[in-house]
């Protein structure tokens, strides 16, 4: 008799564990969005540190390469089509192509020497949420310093690939601001004299 | 004349008699309760009417429509903080509560205000330590938000405290 109970009590003490690791393993999951920027920084990273590709006699081809692993997951269309906001409607279908390029080549220009400067920080993958074809992933970057530095992904899904249309820094939105300095700018002289500006921007050092 | 008019009217049936004329007066003075009260009420009415239109407050339901917004940090804004775009106030906060550990902030906003699908809402603060409100800054989508629906990017209210914590510590 006792050895009933004790092999029922057994039995439910390895059900009870089986539970809660299943309790636990589930917010570690990481979902198809996470996994999509995981993929891309983990490529970034691999470019950035890899030896062969260091050095100033390297950076074009370094450039090139993080700005392939980019575009396979940057919805520049999406991306530029946010920023341009209210003006996007009505550009032709030339203007809106020859914005996207030159739109891609600003943050190329802006962030890619940055990223030239990694010195092994590390990528933590804290949070995810979905809703429909939109997600989020937040991210922590800790320095060397020990500084955490929060980054926000928002992602929608297009033909089941998850790709980036905004990254927020410590809650400052890329397209919001670049919404907002468009916005300006085409309401202050016109939607030329943005398009040129951009060109110089571009063009500068280059 | 007057000796005239006073036959005629006694001819007419009409009496001079003294019950007659405290009726008439007990007349007049309901005539000036009536007054007082009219007054009364319209002063009440009118003491309502101030404190709807200084208080902000609905009474014939709202003339709009509802969106909400999720931000990762409220910042303490409150009902009755002003929803704003372009710097032109369009509606108000109508409820902040917690969600998943959250800020859900509900908006009242008008019909003629048309939200795009990929608006960002954002809290600021007028001036450096002044009142929250929330900025929508429009969208491009053809697609508009409807009735009861969410804007999908915030941008949660900048912890100054925060940054400057983050600057101090990082120089160590």
């Amino acid at each position: 008799m006792i050895e009933k109970y004790r092999i029922r009590y057994c039995l439910r003490l390895s059900l009870g564990g089986f539970l809660l690791m299943v309790m636990l393993a589930v917010p570690c999951f990481a979902g198809a969005p996470t996994d999509g920027v995981k993929k891309t920084t983990d490529r970034i990273l691999a470019i950035v540190s890899d030896p062969a590709l260091k050095g100033p006699e390297n950076k074009g081809k370094r450039g090139q390469l993080i700005r392939q692993a980019v575009d396979e997951r940057f919805n520049w269309e999406a991306m530029t089509k946010r920023s341009l906001a209210r003006h996007w409607q009505k550009r032709t279908d030339a203007e809106k192509k020859e914005f996207i390029a030159l739109f891609g080549k600003l943050l190329e220009r802006t962030y890619l020497d940055k990223v030239g400067s990694y010195s092994g920080e590390k990528v933590i993958y804290v949070d995810e949420t979905i809703d429909g074809k939109y997600g989020t992933v937040t991210a922590k970057i800790l320095t060397h310093s020990q500084t955490e530095v929060l980054v926000c992904y928002r992602l929608k899904e297009v033909g089941g690939d998850w790709q980036v249309y905004d990254i927020s820094v410590e809650g400052v939105s890329l397209v919001n601001n670049y919404r907002k300095q468009f916005n300006s700018i085409i309401l202050r002289s016109s939607y030329d004299d943005l398009v040129q500006k951009l060109r110089a921007k571009v063009a500068e050092k280059d | 004349m007057v000796r005239f008019r006073l036959n005629e009217l006694k001819a007419s049936g009409w009496e001079l008699n003294p019950m007659a004329i405290k009726q008439g007066e007990r007349m007049k003075k309901f005539d000036l309760e009536l007054c007082v009260g009219l007054f009364m009420i319209l002063g009440i009415l009118c003491l309502g009417y101030l404190s709807i239109k200084l208080g902000k407050l609905e009474v014939l339901g709202s003339q709009g429509y509802e969106v909400e917004a999720i931000f990762s940090n409220g910042g303490g804004i409150k009902s009755g903080s002003s929803v704003v775009i372009a710097g032109v106030e369009i509606g108000r906060v109508k409820q902040v509560g917690l969600d998943d550990y959250q800020a859900r902030v509900l908006m009242d906003l008008p019909f003629d205000v048309k939200i795009q699908e990929d608006a960002i809402a954002s809290i600021k603060t007028r001036g450096l330590i002044g009142d929250k409100f929330i900025e929508i800054t429009p969208g491009g989508s053809e697609e508009l938000i409807r009735p009861g629906g969410r804007i999908r990017d915030t941008q949660s209210a900048v912890d100054l405290e925060e940054l400057i914590s983050n600057y101090v510590f990082g120089k160590l």
